[in-house]
């Protein structure tokens, strides 16, 4: 039964990674398609796409830190 | 059961625990500094106008490296530069040893935060220096309006915390990764995730340490 709800808590931790995933890709596509309309802005669009990227991946893992604490902290202790 | 802690590993050097993080960290940057002390005696004493053999590449990262942060920090970069290439090297040379099979010194959240207060004084010293004092510093802190100074300040010093936390969080699940795979099959497929998690996952996340400073520092003075 705890087990089972600690399974559980950590797969609602990982969801984080399905808002994570839209965002990364709303910003990738939008920067590709700004690329397209503006192929000499390429190096200044890359280097704040990649800031973006990094303030979403950070997100993600931290759900992935989340969940794996959760399994292995808690799953150890039940 | 993998045992998974968030607290460092005990260490203990003439009876004092200092974590074995501290001791890893230590060793690096010993055979670092012999490495640097050995450039700067076998090329950067004898660097010619016309570069050759090994001075290229110390040129090519030094220069690199400058140009970078000269993108994003404009002026500052002379001062901001070295400072964002040691803690990039120092975050990948400590990150780097887990290739080895030693415990990275980046996996304790002890460093990571070390780090974070490094850029943390980074910032504020280049926020002093290029805006002009207290004053100017006080006054790029209320940039739009004078309302938002308590959430710039306070962003000040969670943006610390999250390089932390960040590269903690990374270095830590890349490791917890690689022992899963090595439990499940231990041979052949590690080897081919070791290079993503273990050489491409380090450059990253030093690439992401020294972007972060400079772009916290470009906040903190434009």
């Amino acid at each position: 039964m705890t087990l089972g709800l600690i399974a559980i808590g950590a797969a609602i931790a990982a969801l984080c990674g399905a808002g994570a995933a839209l965002g990364m890709g709303n910003a990738t596509g939008k920067a590709v398609e700004a690329i397209a309309r503006q192929p000499e802005a390429a190096g200044k669009i890359n280097s704040s796409l990649m800031f973006g990227l990094i303030m979403m991946e950070t997100c993600a893992v931290y759900a992935l830190l989340v969940g794996i604490l959760i399994v292995f902290i808690l799953g150890a202790k039940a | 059961m993998l045992n998974v802690t968030l607290f460092p590993t005990p260490c203990y050097v003439f009876g004092v625990n200092v974590g074995l993080s501290v001791v890893m960290a230590w060793c690096v940057m010993a055979l670092l500094l012999t490495g640097l002390v050995l450039l700067n005696i076998l090329v950067v004493r004898k660097m010619k106008p016309a570069p050759t053999g090994a001075q290229n590449y110390v040129e090519l990262i030094v220069d690199g490296i400058h140009r970078w942060a000269e993108g994003k920090v404009g002026h500052a970069a002379d001062f901001v530069a070295p400072i964002s290439m040691s803690l990039m090297a120092y975050v990948f040379f400590n990150t780097i040893v887990e290739l080895f099979g030693l415990p990275p010194a980046t996996k304790d959240l002890n460093c990571t935060f070390a780090i974070g207060l490094c850029v943390f004084i980074t910032v504020n010293v280049s926020g002093f220096k290029f805006r002009g004092g207290l004053r100017g510093r006080i006054k790029g802190l209320c940039n739009p309006s004078a309302i938002v100074m308590p959430i710039r300040i306070l962003t000040d010093f969670i943006a610390p915390c999250s390089i932390a936390i960040r590269l903690f969080a990374n270095i830590m699940v890349g490791g917890i990764i690689m022992e899963l795979i090595y439990m499940v099959v231990p041979i052949i497929l590690p080897a081919a995730v070791a290079s993503y998690f273990n050489v491409l996952h380090v450059g990253i996340q030093t690439f992401v340490v020294g972007l972060l400073s400079l772009i916290y520092v470009s906040e903190a003075i434009e």
